[in-house]
């Protein structure tokens, strides 16, 4: 950062960020409940939120015996995501959903001679995938292929929520799906039918054969049209059994929502490819898959149940939506991003400024000072420290029951009381005012929803917080002009305050989660987490106030020294 | 509330006189109202609002309003330093609020220093201008004087009202779009340690939408 302020002045964000700028930046600058991950990291563990955690979707997707699903294929794949984690202990809900695909694919695998099957989709793929290897011979291709595929495995399990793959199996997934899905439930019964009775449907095996038949001859006449796939599409949307991994997701959908013979012989097609595209992915290593098989302990003799795949895949596709508006809802609710809309972060930011400023200005003292006089001045910065250090244990704050006193007025009356020595006309309309206001919203409409009591929640903290912070900048800068210092005081008030303020705080987490917990809600479990986040935020509100008491502290020393 | 979604925020500062009108002419711009009476501030206040420039860019504003006071002095100076814009603000129907510009600006260049600001020369209460019979309300400096002195410095010159909200608007958008200019030219970029220029609160954190979005596109080029 530049340094070139110039010497005399006082500038108050001058030199190096202090810590807690540093601090308070990256708050900033990170993403939901950052904040919360920051404080109370370990209480976090157990806040069901952390929603764009991967753990969560991978235990989520686990959940598959919700699904409406054949008694046969139910326990298979009760068994088979349950091992599929195990296996992969890096559970990303991408890896788990493909191990599922795989098993389902594998048996009928093996009915066919296995190997010498996996080269033919091997120089498939390599056709859409390795654009310079089309001319090379054969052999090698599929040996740069297989390494590129586990290469992209790899890439693709260490980080969740890139590219992934190039050829995106989940998103081909969920693509498919929302297509899938906007079908009526009639049609993929009937894919499921067809499948598990093998009526009509041509043999897979054949169809992959055709398809690469098809294909070496597309790539050896025309190589460059590998680069642009939407060529590709267009083209291939007449012949159904040729496709490429690229245009799957248009041809999925287009396939599924114009004709029904169409799902049947394109979009199995796809999903066959889909699946032994994984397979070869996971028979890497693995030849035959024996080892996993033996582990999932799965008779060779099964047949495919693709429908399977297709619900496993839009239980994931809805896993997502879901959690995709879970993100936009908590952005809605983001602490950080409230408090700075209510002028929170730039209050906190500009008492920084002074703190920073007059500690300069103390610093300054010190060094000009006679060295003798040095130790006394050091000695009653640290009383006035002291004197500013916050009751360690809440001493039950004698809650006087302030008789026939609105809540709010017994608000403003501890307030008053607690800085009546202060020497300072000092300003909480905005908290009562605030605090009033909740009060009627909670008490105006019986028929809240959990979303709605929780999303005030949230403000009316974020809301508090940053009337709070006003109101140490505010007396900061009051303090700094005040004629006549009275340190003790100051420091007294300004602790009792710091007391009371920090009791509103908590005082508001309790009214909102009382409400929460009185209201009827069928899923009781939203209404804890959003209980536990409200403690949470409501914590973060404290230490945001105590921050900002702790700034004010050099503005109350400078007036003893 | 202010509405979260923009691409930069940009922190202007208000300085001048005592009772020019810095803080009317503020809660005209983010509030469209006007109070015939308002407490003198203290230190600073903080309003916002949300602006389009030209090419639709949307611009927060942070704006710091500094309390004229004198004895507020020594505080507000220590808020200077991380605008990236300044109003000098002076009253039409006062003649010394003008004359103390020189010093304000000279002022913010030394606190905003190494950073250069956009300055903008705000003349306020026009409206008083005509009704000239009651004290304090004859205009005491011309436009064209005004206009003079913002050449001469490089300033952009406006006469507001905040009262009527003339000109208000353009006060704020002129700083905004010339500070929005210097970003494009590369003259002002966005630095670490320095809150004049931040890019929006909705542009890192939003990104794992748009990677989602994109994603699906992309998907379909193997």
């Amino acid at each position: 950062m530049p340094s070139s302020d110039s010497e005399d002045f006082e500038s108050a964000d001058e030199g190096r960020n202090s810590p807690s700028k540093k601090e308070r930046k990256k708050r900033l600058s990170s993403s939901n409940y950052s904040d919360n991950l920051e404080f109370d990291l370990e209480t976090k563990k157990d806040a069901p939120l952390a929603k764009s955690n991967p753990k969560d979707v991978a235990k989520s997707v686990d959940g598959w015996d919700d699904f409406d699903i054949n008694e046969e294929a139910e326990s298979s794949t009760k068994n088979i995501s349950g091992k599929a984690n195990v296996i992969k202990s890096d559970t990303k809900p991408t890896s788990v959903l493909n191990t599922n695909a795989k098993s389902e694919i594998q048996p009928e695998k093996s009915q066919d001679t296995g190997w010498d099957d996996f080269d033919d989709w091997g120089d498939t793929e390599t056709s859409c995938n390795i654009k310079e290897d089309q001319l090379k011979p054969q052999s090698e291709k599929k040996h740069s292929n297989i390494k590129d595929v586990t290469e992209r495995l790899a890439a693709a399990s260490t980080k969740n929520e890139g590219w992934g793959w190039g050829w995106g199996v989940d998103s081909i997934f969920s693509t498919a799906t929302a297509g899938i899905s906007t079908l009526t439930s009639q049609v993929s019964q009937g894919i499921s039918t067809v499948l598990e009775t093998s009526i009509g449907a041509p043999d897979p095996e054949e169809l992959a054969r055709k398809s690469k038949d098809v294909h070496s001859q597309q790539t050896l006449s025309k190589e460059p049209s590998i680069e642009k796939p939407q060529f590709d599409i267009s083209k291939n949307t007449d012949n159904e059994t040729s496709f490429q991994f690229g245009s799957l997701i248009s041809e999925v959908t287009k396939f599924v929502e114009t004709t029904g013979t169409k799902v049947l012989a394109g979009g199995l097609d796809t999903l066959e490819t889909i699946g032994k595209k994984t397979m070869e992915v996971l028979q890497d290593g693995d030849p035959g898959l024996a080892k996993k098989r033996a582990m999932l302990g799965l008779d060779p003799a099964d047949k495919p149940v693709l429908s399977q795949v297709l619900r496993e895949a839009k239980a994931k596709a809805e896993e997502e939506d879901r959690i995709r508006e879970q993100k936009r809802e908590a952005k809605e609710v983001h602490y950080e991003s409230l408090f700075d809309d209510f002028e929170g972060l730039v209050h906190l930011e500009a008492l920084e400024m002074l703190s920073r400023q007059v500690s300069m200005r103390i610093d300054e003292r010190l060094r000009s000072v006679d060295p003798s006089k040095r130790q006394d001045i050091k000695e009653t910065l640290q009383q006035v420290a002291e004197l500013c250090e916050m009751p360690d244990d809440d001493e039950e704050e004698e809650m006087e029951e302030s008789g026939d006193m609105s809540k709010p007025d017994a608000l403003h009356e501890r307030l008053l009381a607690s800085t009546r020595d202060i020497g300072l006309k000092m300003q909480y309309q905005p908290l009562i005012k605030q605090y009033t206001e909740t009060l009627e919203w909670l008490s105006s409409d019986p028929d809240l929803t959990e979303k709605a009591i929780y999303k005030r929640a949230v403000s009316s903290l974020a809301q508090a917080t940053a009337f709070s912070v006003e109101v140490y900048h505010k007396t900061a800068e009051m303090l700094l002009v005040k004629p006549r210092r009275s340190t003790a005081d100051e420091a007294d008030a300004l602790t009792q305050m710091t007391v009371v303020l920090t009791k509103h705080i908590g005082d508001i987490a309790t009214l909102f989660t009382e409400k929460l917990n009185s209201i009827t809600s069928e899923d009781k479990e939203q209404v804890n987490s959003h209980i536990t986040n409200i403690f949470l935020e409501a914590d973060n509100s404290s230490k945001y106030i105590q921050n900002a008491f702790h700034l004010a502290l050099p503005i109350i020393q400078i007036g003893a020294v | 509330m202010v509405d979260p979604i923009f691409d930069y925020q940009f922190r202007l500062i208000l300085i001048g006189d005592s009772t020019v009108g810095k803080s009317s002419l503020l809660k005209y711009f983010t509030d469209g109202k006007f109070a015939e009476l308002s407490d003198p501030t203290v230190g600073v206040d903080f309003f916002a609002r949300i602006i389009e420039v030209q090419d639709g860019t949307r611009i927060k504003l942070q704006l710091w309003d500094t309390a004229g006071q004198e004895r507020f002095r020594s505080i507000t100076k220590s808020y200077y330093r991380n605008s990236v814009g300044a109003l000098l603000v002076y009253d039409v129907c006062n003649r010394s609020s003008f004359e103390h510009i020189p010093l304000w600006m000279m002022e913010a260049k030394r606190h905003i220093e190494p950073h250069r600001p956009v300055f903008a020369l705000v003349g306020c209460k026009v409206d008083l201008v005509g009704t000239d019979n009651k004290i304090g309300a004859r205009r005491e400096v011309s436009c064209e004087e005004a206009r003079l002195f913002a050449e001469e410095n490089g300033l952009h010159h406006v006469e507001t009202s905040a009262k009527t909200g003339l000109n208000v608007e353009e006060a704020f958008v002129l700083v905004a779009q010339e500070v929005y200019n210097r970003i494009q030219t590369g003259e002002y970029k966005v630095e670490d340690g320095w809150d004049g220029i931040k890019t929006g609160f909705n542009r890192p954190n939003g990104m794992d939408f748009n990677l989602l979005e994109a994603e699906t596109v992309q998907s379909t080029c193997c």
